[in-house]
């Protein structure tokens, strides 16, 4: 064997080696992130993963064998250009011995992977028979684009199951059985970090389990393609401690908290922020987050618990006025208030949850504020601008209904965010 | 035809052979039905699972269907396959007048099982309330029988073809135009046959069913269409009575025997499906 | 018997054109467009093929390179969600449907009747139909462009009922998806005719000695791609028929309200959109299987294993749709099966690699730039079969189905598979088809531009998915660690584009101002090029005997047995009246326009005007059938050259 055209065609060579060298640096560290799989958090993720391994290092091996082959009989049997008439190699058809013991080869390979595999579908399909009695049970709804959490478990007087939307609190520690629905078209429920995607089909009863081991805050986003704003149908798990959990039903059930009187009449100066956080117009797709939040997204989510803020009464009585004017009342429920719809998400604790708009924004009052004025610009095609801010007229045209200035949406922000 | 393969020695365009023997119009029939299995494999497959599974509010198909009829459509479907051998069998002996008569029996039960067809879907749309859209029965029913009915009438028009195709004159080259147009007017009439006969005969059937049927009323109220109808039969006979040596012979006999595989195939996959529509619904 | 088949050959001569009413008289031009609108030359309808597929394969790289400039950064608003959601649609219908395989139908039509030693396939008109019956499907996916309604939106997989009228139509009278609907019915009858019209013609058309077992792959793979075809797109045009039943009469296929099962649509569409994959790379298989025995000047390693490992690739083929569904709750048992069955189709795959390498050892590898398209083929195919047996391991799956893994998956096996392959084989018979070469210095820079732009676009991609990032969304934030992989992968796609650009201008240039070459440049091995290139009209002056596998090999190395009895074979034709030639005809242009025509209106509700267009299909086929299949003589001189009948002596009979 001779390495002497390898050496003889240096730019060439270099040309090639270069782009091989190129590959491992585009294989960098970018596994790491809200949604990575990679960070597992939960046994059912974390038999995903492991099955993953089995299939990355199996497929590994054979592809740096297999390849070294290639690349070995590539650089050895390359023809001298200079010798064009050279008599060709021998003509030879085949080994039917090294065939045979090839194929042999990939079923032994494929054996390796097919063993856990199977364990693998019986095991994240549903709850293990010894934790059933402990599992908690959460029915999840997909709509064009947001999610319904429902709480078979939990009942509140008069009023069936609790609700939330989009942030699905569960208890740490316990399996938790996801009964999934939709309302409309295909979704699908993804929390990378807690377990794999499973799809939500009409006239069809799906369900998956997941379980995270600790509490914390967890990103999920819609994975089945569903229509227009698709890609911004996003939600959270935040997983608590027992304690914590049930603390947190507990004042899940209560009705919506009474921060002003319908009709109120004096009320305190105006000397809190939703007066005076400064709103700017924001360009469409605009990112809602800010790093604070980022950073520490679980802490973030227990302050928005705490009622720290006096509320701006006056300003809060307007906005629940105008969530009736402005027909909110039609598509959204607050417990306790005037709200009874049912197609849009139950906002009883809205002013407690760390999003809105789906997952979307982070629920400051700059957020809110913008989500108010210009939902399409948030979320194209959302069915609380076309159905609610416009409406159809007799041609089939959509036209505007209402529309909610600056200081309409201040008041409606202060009030739904005193909904803790 | 396989001993004729081995004398495939130079040009398949002069050599009476394919590499396999086999006519390329058969194979290519084959091949065709093949994908047409598949076709009416998923459309039969997609009727049985919504029956299977049938939504809430689904209507009881015993209650909608009238077996009679359609095992009497079923038969006359059946014995059209029956004459659409004898019409293959008779060209392939040169046969031509034998041809003819098989090929316009085979078009006449052919449009019988249509007439069943169209009293059929009419009857369970006025008389049944079951549309496309009443339920997804009505969805899968219609699409299913009707794709069938397609296929037959598609089958019905292609043996229209050949029968008016075996007219045409020997000596084609002198005489291709006036053929040509006289070849236009035999399906006109042909056409304005199979119209107004199915209306007429759709026609008596919805009023033999219902109550109060009176001769009269029913040749009083159709007499145009009866009128016509007969009239284009007579046009029918007039033109079958063409006289002359024809260029229709042994050698079409291929493709009568392709339009045959196709006709067969069409009537096996009724024997599929009304067994599985229909019959099974009585177990 | 006898006669019977006869009749399928023996058309007789057309009369002088003089003698027959206008409307009946067949177009004999053999240049401008006429020519090619009433063409039935194999080797022509391969190139409208090819040149139409290479154009709508630029439209949906352009697709492609709005999608990956929006996700180039987070937040970024260059397209709306609307208009990145009509992109991915379009690319994707675009690059499979009016790329892809088109591609692949114009080497099986220009390539494989010249593979088994064929005058042209068996049905020519019925062949010229299936082009334009493509290009009528083509501009109904694509004349959203030019409406209010816009492309289509729904995915290229249409997942009921986000198709239905209530979930797809933005406004009242929306009708995109009522042309994707057609659109993609037309193209699966173009598809089956076409496919349907391969499989008799290599059944019944090879030359004398060309049995089964000395097939080129490439033809093979035709075959086998020809009846996946035919098998599988019924599954699709049913439900089709119920989406469009559903659209436009109200049916219940998949209306939710009324007991529809959305989940009935998935299986039917991956009982076709399974094969399909198959249909993608079959054909580049085949490619490979020919260039790399040529450049290594040795023969296939394995030949009847690569064959029937394509015969297993294809009938499993039909058992393994359900992985695309693993996150649909199929429960265990299913799930379970259709993963095995899907580890079980790698083998077959696995072996065509191991025959690839078998192939090159041992040989003299001439690294011509379609042997460069070749190994690189084989390398990132390879990687893209390691990422699909990643996703058969289901639980794992649940992880990556519908992530960005998915699509680097995909595209390893559709670009760094399919779409090398097909550049391979443009480069390897573009002297065969032009009788110029193509620069090995511009073709290996192309080559290189394209597949370090390929790798750098996305092998990211691979970690997006496995990060967390969806596919088919239009935009994601910057705090979830996908912002650099994004913006690499955005950065691969302009150096891919940048590729793709150097490889046309290269093919247009050599078209013009190539290097002239003769006969048999690469010394390779099939039929194809035993004869003068550009190939003349009637392919072979002499229908060629075939002794052994490669047979152009052969008969480089027995030329005098082979020059003696082809100079028997030529007189025994000439005494059987000259080389037989199908007539143009007008009438699968008509027809095929005619359904167009029809299926606009129809998408457009206009019953009138489909039943009025359904009108002229009927009149359009019955003018075909009754012209007849036509046809006359060509004689040829002891060059080789056609015989003028208005100048020499000779004349058709």
């Amino acid at each position: 064997m001779t390495f002497p055209s390898f050496l003889r065609l240096p730019a060439r060579r270099a040309c090639q080696a270069l782009a091989v060298a190129c590959l491992p640096l585009f294989t960098g560290g970018w596994i790491y992130g809200p949604q990575s799989t990679f960070q597992t958090e939960g046994p059912v993720a974390k038999a995903q993963l492991d099955l993953f391994y089995v299939t990355l290092w199996v497929c590994t091996i054979i592809f740096i064998v297999v390849g070294s082959v290639l690349a070995y009989a590539t650089l050895k049997f390359k023809a001298n250009d200079n010798d064009p008439e050279r008599e060709p190699p021998e003509q030879s058809h085949g080994n039917p011995l090294v065939e045979i013991s090839l194929i042999g080869a990939s079923i032994m390979a494929l054996v390796i992977i097919a063993v856990p595999t199977v364990h693998g579908i019986w095991y994240s399909y549903d709850v293990p028979e010894a934790e059933k009695a402990n599992a908690y049970e959460v029915n999840a709804t997909g709509y064009q684009w947001w999610f319904k959490f429902e709480y078979p478990k939990e009942q509140i007087d008069g009023s069936g199951n609790l609700l939330t939307a989009n942030e699905l609190v569960i208890p740490a520690g316990r399996p938790v059985r996801v009964n999934l629905r939709t309302i409309d078209v295909i979704h699908s429920f993804w929390v990378p970090k807690l377990a794999g995607k499973v799809d939500m089909i009409p006239n069809r009863g799906n369900f998956l389990w997941l379980q995270a081991d600790n509490p914390g805050y967890f990103w999920g986003q819609c994975a089945e393609y569903c229509g227009e704003s698709h890609a911004v149908m996003r939600f959270r798990v935040i997983a608590l401690s027992e304690s914590d959990f049930n603390a947190w039903l507990a004042n899940q059930k209560n009705p919506a908290r009474k921060a002003g009187s319908l009709f109120a009449g004096a009320i305190d100066q105006p000397r809190i922020q939703f007066a005076s956080y400064t709103y700017e117009k924001q360009k469409r797709n605009a990112p809602g987050w800010s790093e604070a939040f980022d950073q520490q997204p679980f802490a973030a989510w227990k302050k928005q618990q705490e009622i720290t803020v006096d509320d701006n009464l006056e300003l809060v009585a307007q906005g629940r006025k105008l969530f009736q004017e402005k027909t909110c009342v039609g598509c959204h429920t607050i417990r306790g208030h005037e709200g009874i719809g049912i197609t849009g998400p139950d906002l009883t604790h809205v002013g407690a949850r760390t999003t809105i708009a789906g997952g979307l924004l982070e629920n400051t009052p700059q957020n809110l504020h913008r989500w108010l004025v210009e939902p399409n610009e948030v979320k194209p095609g959302n069915k609380m601008w076309f159905g609610g801010y416009m409406a159809r007229n007799d041609a089939g045209q959509w036209t505007p209904t209402f529309t909610i200035n600056d200081n309409e949406a201040r008041a409606l922000v202060a009030y739904l965010h005193s909904l803790k | 035809m396989s001993s004729q393969a081995a004398t495939a020695l130079i040009d398949h365009h002069h050599d009476a052979t394919t590499s396999t023997g086999i006519p390329n119009k058969k194979l290519f029939m084959w091949t065709f039905l093949a994908s047409d299995c598949m076709f009416f494999g998923s459309l039969i497959s997609m009727h049985v699972v919504y029956r299977v599974h049938p939504p809430a509010g689904s209507p009881d198909p015993r209650s909608i269907f009238s077996i009679e009829l359609t095992s009497f459509s079923t038969f006359i479907l059946l014995m059209s396959s029956l004459l659409m051998a004898l019409a293959v069998n008779a060209i392939q002996k040169g046969n031509l007048r034998s041809t003819r008569r098989n090929l316009l029996g085979t078009i006449f039960f052919g449009l019988i099982f249509l007439s069943c067809q169209v009293y059929e879907f009419q009857h369970f749309v006025h008389a049944k309330g079951m549309t496309l859209s009443s339920s997804l029965f009505g969805s899968t029913f219609y699409t299913l029988t009707g794709t069938h009915g397609c296929h037959v009438a598609i089958g019905v028009l292609w043996l229209i073809f050949m029968y008016i195709r075996s007219f045409k004159p020997e000596n084609a080259d002198a005489s291709r135009k006036p053929w040509f147009i006289l070849s236009i007017v035999h399906f006109l009439i042909f056409a304005a046959a199979v119209v107004l006969g199915v209306h007429v005969v759709v026609a008596f059937a919805h009023q033999i069913t219902a109550p109060g049927f009176s001769l009269g009323g029913y040749l009083g109220g159709h007499a145009l269409a009866l009128v016509g109808f007969l009239a284009s039969l007579a046009g029918l006979y007039l033109m079958g009575r063409q006289s002359g040596e024809v260029d229709f012979n042994q050698s079409h006999a291929i493709d009568v025997e392709t339009m045959g595989l196709y006709w067969h195939f069409v009537d096996i996959v009724w024997i599929i499906i009304f067994p599985v529509v229909y019959l099974l619904e009585y177990f | 018997m006898d006669v019977t088949a006869k009749t399928d050959f023996i058309g007789k001569d057309s009369p002088a054109a003089s003698e027959r009413p206008a409307i009946f008289t067949r177009p004999t031009t053999k240049t401008g467009i006429v020519s090619w609108l009433t063409t039935v030359d194999h080797k022509r309808i391969g190139l409208l093929y090819g040149v139409s597929a290479l154009i709508f394969f630029l439209v949906g790289g352009a697709e492609a390179l709005l999608i990956r400039l929006q996700l180039a950064v987070p937040n970024n608003t260059l397209l709306s969600s609307h208009a990145y959601n009509e992109m991915f649609t379009m690319h994707a219908t675009t690059m499979i449907f009016l790329a892809i395989m088109p591609l692949s139908a114009a080497f099986f039509n220009y390539i494989m009747p010249l593979q088994i030693g064929a005058r042209d396939v068996a049905f020519p008109r019925l062949n010229g139909f299936a082009y334009w019956l493509f290009l009528a499907g083509a501009i109904i996916l694509n004349v959203g462009w030019f409406i209010k309604s816009g492309v289509p939106d729904v995915g290229w997989f249409g997942y009921a009922p986000l198709t239905s009228k209530a979930f797809s139509n933005t406004f009242a009278t929306d009708i995109s998806t009522d042309l994707w609907v057609m659109g993609l019915q037309v193209l699966g009858v173009s598809s089956v005719i076409g496919s349907l019209n391969f499989i008799v013609t290599i059944i019944n058309l090879r030359a004398p000695g060309m049995t089964m077992m000395r097939l080129p792959v490439f033809t093979w793979m035709t075959l086998f791609t020809a009846f996946m075809i035919v098998l599988s797109f019924p599954a699709i045009t049913i439900a089709l028929v119920g989406l469009m039943m559903d659209r436009q009469f109200g049916a219940n296929f998949f209306e939710v309200s009324n007991g529809g099962l959305p989940i009935l649509w998935q299986h039917l569409f991956w009982v076709f959109g399974h094969p399909e994959v198959y249909i993608l790379i079959l054909p580049a298989m085949g490619i490979i299987s020919e260039v790399l025995p040529c450049f290594s000047r040795k023969p296939l390693f394995g030949y009847p294993i690569v064959v029937f490992s394509g015969a297993v690739i294809g009938t499993l083929g039909f058992g393994v749709w359900s992985h695309h569904m693993f996150t649909t709750g199929m429960g265990t048992m299913a799930t379970a099966a259709f993963a095995l069955a899907t580890m079980a189709i790698a083998v077959p795959t696995g072996v065509k690699i191991f025959n690839w390498i078998g192939t090159i050892w041992g040989g003299q590898l001439q690294m011509r730039t379609p042997m460069m398209f070749a190994l690189g083929f084989v390398w990132t195919f390879m990687i893209g079969g390691f990422s699909g047996v990643m996703h058969a391991a289901a639980p794992a799956d649940a992880q990556q189905q519908d992530s960005y893994f998915v699509v680097a998956h995909f595209h390893y096996v559709l670009i760094g598979g399919s779409l090398f392959a097909l550049l391979a084989g443009i480069h390897y018979w573009f002297p065969l088809i032009f009788g110029r070469k193509v620069s090995e210095f511009w073709g290996k820079l192309s080559f290189w531009i394209i597949f370090i732009g390929f790798n750098v676009t996305f092998f990211p991609m691979h970690f997006l998915g496995l990060n967390g990032m969806p596919r088919r969304t239009f935009t994601y934030d910057g705090n979830m660690g996908w912002n650099s992989a994004n913006l690499i992968a955005t950065i691969g796609a302009i150096i891919l584009g940048i590729g793709i650009a150097v490889y046309f201008v290269t093919m247009v240039y050599t078209y013009y101002k190539g290097q002239r070459v003769g006969r048999d440049p690469w010394n390779a091995r099939t039929l194809e090029w035993s004869i003068q290139n550009p190939p003349p009209e009637y392919n072979f002056a002499v229908i060629p005997t075939v002794h052994a596998r490669d047979a152009f090999w052969y008969e480089k190395h027995h030329q005098a047995e082979i020059a003696e009895e082809q100079a028997a074979h030529a007189k025994a034709e000439e005494a059987h009246g000259g080389i037989h030639m199908p007539s143009q005809s007008w009438f699968p242009f008509l027809t095929a326009m005619a359904i167009l025509t029809g299926s606009l209106f129809f998408a457009d509700h206009n019953f009138l005007g489909a039943i009025c267009a359904a009108v002229g299909i009927v009149a359009f086929a019955y003018l075909w059938a009754w012209e007849g299949p036509g046809g006359y003589h060509l004689h040829l001189d002891k060059d080789g050259n056609v015989i003028d009948p208005k100048k020499g002596g000779h004349s058709t009979h």
